[in-house]
């Protein structure tokens, strides 16, 4: 036998040679100190591509359950599964508006507009992507809003989104019962029994279920200069640390604390650029490179089903609540307010 | 009968995700299409699910690559962006700066060097890489042989050639 060229090394690396080769190559490399050089060889290359290629893998995320891709392509991104798990958010939004009640001016303006903000899901909406603009009333769904008071913060919902396809989540019913049984002790048997790391989001699908611990941790200020307008969190809220996402997507994850043992965490990185840039508040100034804006719209086409936008950003939320819980608190995110 | 497909759903979901990571260079992008696959793949009920997958994926996969030009651009704007990058910590710059030079040396791969490799670390055996890529399976190693040590060289290539990738 000549000697073994380098694919059928690689093949028998991979255990991939048939068993009759496998015996032949392997009687070879016994007597032939060149092949087995070769070979030595040839696995620091394989193990070095393995590595190298290693170096460049998404950080795994478990895969949402399989019922919800059966069900997701006719879905309605705004479709809200109804449960008993709305009470912990209402709730606590009850508690926000309260603890709100005599913000900062600022903190009024951007509260009341995230109110606003409605996902754009119109199918003509998505098809127009690629289109340079988007009509004007497709792309501010209802700034008309924005002069809403902060303590009509929960009440403001009953107003039924204008984009929304589905049915808007009957709040209205919800505040009132909970107008008898607003109490502490109602959020936290909801926290108590909901399921430890139950993830996102609308429709009860899982997005992000992956702790970020390992992120970066950052100031305000750089959330802020990452993001390009005010990171979004729940007002009234500490927040616990501000962290950045690896790599280049612009994401930013606000962890707050809903209490001693309940952190929830709120994803966030920049959707359309012009998307903020009627709200003249914050993100002046800045004006995103088109190609951002291009691939921005693709990923939310694709995303669409996942998450909200507040202003210009697209926010996602976990934490250990359950999905209804976690979709009424993401109703509830809204800028920060302004460092001082 | 087609293959059960929760279990193949369990057992591929990451090397799918993995797979089309390193085609869209986008971690969320890559998990939607693969989530896109596999509801495809209930809808049709493949016979032979995982190698489906693969194929659905590759295209979709190709379907994004008029995408690409502008996320390159993108990456490079932000690499620009001073203040986002003065913050960033240096392992985290490192770990940025190494998944481009991945990318930029599996790039210098033939496709269907990168396809065979892409598939082989997605997972595939020999004879699955052969029906998706066409090639024999008497050709895959030599294809791999040959795609491992141009994504090592070009990587290498890259470390002493790149330094100013990190700067932008």
């Amino acid at each position: 036998m000549s000697h073994v060229d380098e694919g059928t090394l690689h093949a028998y690396l991979d255990g991939e040679l048939p068993s009759a080769e496998r015996a032949v190559l392997e009687a070879h490399l016994a007597g032939c100190a060149t092949c087995r050089a070769n070979l030595t060889e040839e696995r620091a290359l394989r193990e070095r591509a393995t590595a190298v290629l290693g170096a460049a893998r998404p950080v795994e995320r478990p895969a949402p359950p399989l019922e919800q891709l059966r069900r997701e392509p006719k879905r309605s991104p705004w479709r809200v599964r109804r449960s008993f798990a709305w009470a912990a958010s209402i709730a606590l939004a009850l508690g926000i508006g309260y603890y709100m009640r005599s913000p900062s001016p600022d903190a009024r303006t951007s509260s009341a507009q995230t109110q606003g903000i409605a996902l754009d899901q119109n199918p003509a909406a998505i098809a127009e992507d690629k289109a340079p603009t988007r009509p004007q009333s497709q792309r501010r769904p209802s700034q008309r809003q924005a002069a809403r008071p902060v303590d009509e913060v929960v009440v403001a919902q009953k107003a039924p989104r204008p984009d929304s396809a589905a049915p808007a989540p009957r709040l209205a019913d919800s505040v009132k019962l909970n107008a008898r049984a607003v109490s502490g002790a109602l959020a936290r048997a909801e926290l108590d029994r909901a399921p430890a790391a139950a993830a996102i989001i609308v429709d009860g699908a899982p997005l992000r279920q992956l702790t970020p611990t390992t992120w970066p941790v950052i100031n305000r200020r750089v959330a802020r200069s990452i993001l390009g307008e005010e990171p979004v969190g729940l007002p009234g809220l500490a927040t616990r640390a501000f962290r950045r996402a690896p790599g280049t997507d612009g994401t930013v994850v606000v962890e707050q604390a809903l209490d001693s043992s309940t952190v929830i965490q709120i994803f966030q990185r920049p959707a359309y650029p012009y998307d903020s840039s009627g709200s003249g508040t914050i993100n002046e100034g800045r004006s995103r490179p088109r190609a951002y804006a291009n691939e921005n719209q693709a990923r939310e086409r694709s995303n669409l089903r996942f998450g909200r936008f507040v202003r210009g950003l697209r926010v996602e939320i976990t934490g250990p609540l359950s999905a209804d819980s976690l979709n009424r608190l993401l109703e509830q995110v809204a800028p920060l307010p302004p460092l001082p | 009968m087609p293959d059960d497909i929760a279990e193949v759903y369990r057992s591929t979901y990451p090397a799918l995700v993995r797979f089309l990571y390193r085609k869209v260079w986008d971690a969320e992008r890559a998990e939607d299409l693969a989530q896109e696959a596999f509801a495809r793949a209930l809808v049709h009920r493949p016979e032979n699910t995982r190698g489906w997958l693969f194929v659905v994926a590759a295209n979709m996969a190709r379907d994004e690559a008029r995408r690409a030009a502008r996320e390159k651009r993108h990456l490079t704007l932000l690499k620009s962006e001073p203040d986002a990058m003065r913050s960033a910590p240096e392992d985290e710059m490192d770990a940025e700066t190494q998944r481009t030079r991945v990318r930029a040396a599996l790039e210098e791969l033939t496709p269907r060097d990168r396809e065979a490799l892409l598939l082989w670390d997605a997972g595939m055996s020999y004879d699955e890489i052969a029906a998706q890529t066409g090639l024999a399976r008497g050709a895959i190693g030599t294809t791999l042989a040959r795609a491992r040590r141009r994504l090592v060289e070009a990587y290498d290539a890259g470390l002493e050639g790149g330094q100013h990738v990190a700067r932008g």
